[in-house]
């Protein structure tokens, strides 16, 4: 009994359109061509994605996962990598890192039966897990520049006490890899209270029971939360070092860190 | 030779031009002039914070390339001009450097308290609790936690009111009077410098202007440079 959106009503979204568009232009903010532009855009990609997707379920599933799978990483790798450039290597760290996340929850989902492997389970499934993994990459590595920068002085007066790069970054570390966690701890605490995820919606609406609904979501959100603490987790713990040289001293700028890219 | 503890020739490119100074052991050295003098960049060159583009350094006659970084920082204590406390207590901060090195025992913590004059039972406190004088103490007491045997002070008490940094250097004075620390501190404070050092060595624009006793320096200067700065 899934329900349809036929294509008539979906022309009636453009008076969703509208709302922001008229506002744009009330109060004179200058976002007219760009709310045009990315509803237009977000439409064709997501029929476009609907089209692939088609394509792809109706796959053998070893060349349709893989190949999907891949393409999600390669993307995703380097929408991570856009938040620390400047910083050696880390588009391979992110990329692999991206890898091996994806590789150890497809692994567990297998293993323990929670997920078949069809492209139509594993595809949207492993899209959740990476897109989040990337975000939280991302937010690693933001977050670290920024500890690094304001930490300057304290990460010198341990240098000068004789702490190796490693020890003098914990306190680092431990900063970044909680803010990474913190807002999926958060998020995991109201669950299904503030709003219902976007997974199980769509289930609901597909016509699947709610508590069968949940048992998906819950294996979706338990997936991402422990996803995510390894992604920042690889970020961090690969990446602090290039804060450093051979030295153990502290790179003072973002030349003289790209200038060691080739190191 | 031996009791040469430094032997310094270090460039450092825009910065530092020719640094060309030896430092025997026990001298307490007053290293100062105008702000971007590269007083700061001599200093961090000691524990290899940073390291010249040219020219070598050696202590105790070892280029300092050659000595292993970790040790050679804990034998060169460092005290920057803001205390840059680690997060926590004060006992937490006073035993970093030596934990490092699997060095820290407990009944040190008094006598480093009494170092720096700090009363015992601020040992537990957070070190955000602190005034700025009480936390520039505490970073003090950390680098000496490390019992090294040069000490380098970058204005520590630059950022201090006038009485605090009085105490400050009382603290110092004393510490320079029983361990026989050879000290090189930077300073703005001439009556701090004619305090607490014997040879002055005055900089500009990163060469070395005047180098000789520092009451010497601040009553007869030679150079222009080192005139027109004691006259401001
Ligand atoms: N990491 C750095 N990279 C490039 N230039 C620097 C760096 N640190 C300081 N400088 C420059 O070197 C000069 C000397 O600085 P510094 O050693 O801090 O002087 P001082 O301590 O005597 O005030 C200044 O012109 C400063 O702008
Ligand atoms: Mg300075």
């Amino acid at each position: 009994m899934s329900p349809e959106v036929s294509n008539q009503s979906l022309l009636f979204l453009i008076v969703f359109v509208l709302v922001p568009l008229t506002l744009s232009y009330y109060y004179q903010l200058g976002m007219s061509k760009d709310i045009v532009w990315s509803s237009i855009r977000g439409t064709i990609q997501l029929f476009a994605i609907g089209y692939i997707l088609t394509y792809l379920f109706d796959l053998n599933a070893f060349i349709g996962i893989p190949l999907m799978v891949g393409i999600m990483i390669l993307v995703a790798s380097f929408h991570a990598w856009n938040k620390g450039k400047e910083l050696p290597n880390a588009f391979v760290v992110i990329f692999l890192g991206l890898l091996v996340v994806e590789g150890s929850v497809l692994a567990l989902w297998l293993v323990f039966d929670m997920v078949n492997f069809k492209p139509s389970e594993v595809i949207p499934m492993s899209g959740m897990v990476i897109g989040n993994s990337m975000v939280a990459m991302g937010l690693a590595l933001e977050r670290m520049k920024s500890e690094f920068t304001e930490n300057s002085g304290r990460l010198m007066a341990a240098l000068a006490l004789g702490a190796q790069p490693k020890q003098a970054s914990h306190l680092i570390i431990r900063k970044t890899l909680n803010a990474s966690l913190l807002p999926n701890v958060d998020s995991l605490k109201t669950i299904g209270l503030v709003q219902l995820p976007g997974m199980m919606t769509g289930l609901i609406l597909g016509g699947v029971a709610p508590v069968m609904a949940i048992k998906y979501q819950l294996v979706i959100s338990l997936s991402i939360f422990s996803s995510v603490s390894l992604s920042a987790m690889i970020v961090t713990l690969a990446m602090y070092r290039y804060f450093y040289n051979e030295n153990q001293q502290l790179i003072e700028s973002a030349e003289e860190m790209r200038s060691r890219t080739n190191d | 030779m031996e009791n040469y503890l430094f032997d310094f020739h270090g460039v450092s490119k825009d910065i530092l031009n020719d640094l060309n100074f030896t430092i025997k052991k026990n001298e307490k050295i007053i290293l100062f002039g105008p702000s971007g003098a590269g007083k700061s960049s001599a200093l961090f060159l000691f524990n290899r914070l940073r390291d010249p583009d040219s020219g070598k350094i050696y202590y105790k006659g070892e280029p300092i390339q050659s000595c292993e970084i970790s040790q050679l920082r804990k034998n060169i204590g460092l005290v920057l001009q803001a205390p840059n406390l680690f997060p926590g207590t004060v006992l937490d901060n006073l035993k970093y450097g030596p934990s490092l090195f699997d060095e820290w025992e407990d009944s040190r913590a008094e006598e480093l308290m009494d170092l720096i004059q700090l009363p015992e039972n601020y040992l537990h406190r957070d070190v955000d609790q602190l005034s700025g004088g009480e936390q520039q103490r505490v970073s003090l007491g950390r680098t000496l936690a490390n019992k090294p045997e040069v000490l380098l002070l970058d204005e520590p008490t630059s950022a201090l009111d006038v009485r605090t940094s009085e105490e400050i250097e009382g603290v110092l004075e004393k510490l320079i009077e029983v361990h026989q620390l050879t000290m090189v501190m930077v300073t703005h404070n001439l009556r701090q410098a004619k305090r607490l050092g014997e040879r002055g060595i005055f900089m500009k624009e990163g060469k070395i202007v005047e180098d000789g006793n520092i009451s010497r320096l601040l009553m007869e200067p030679e150079s222009k440079a080192l005139q027109e700065f004691l006259q401001d």
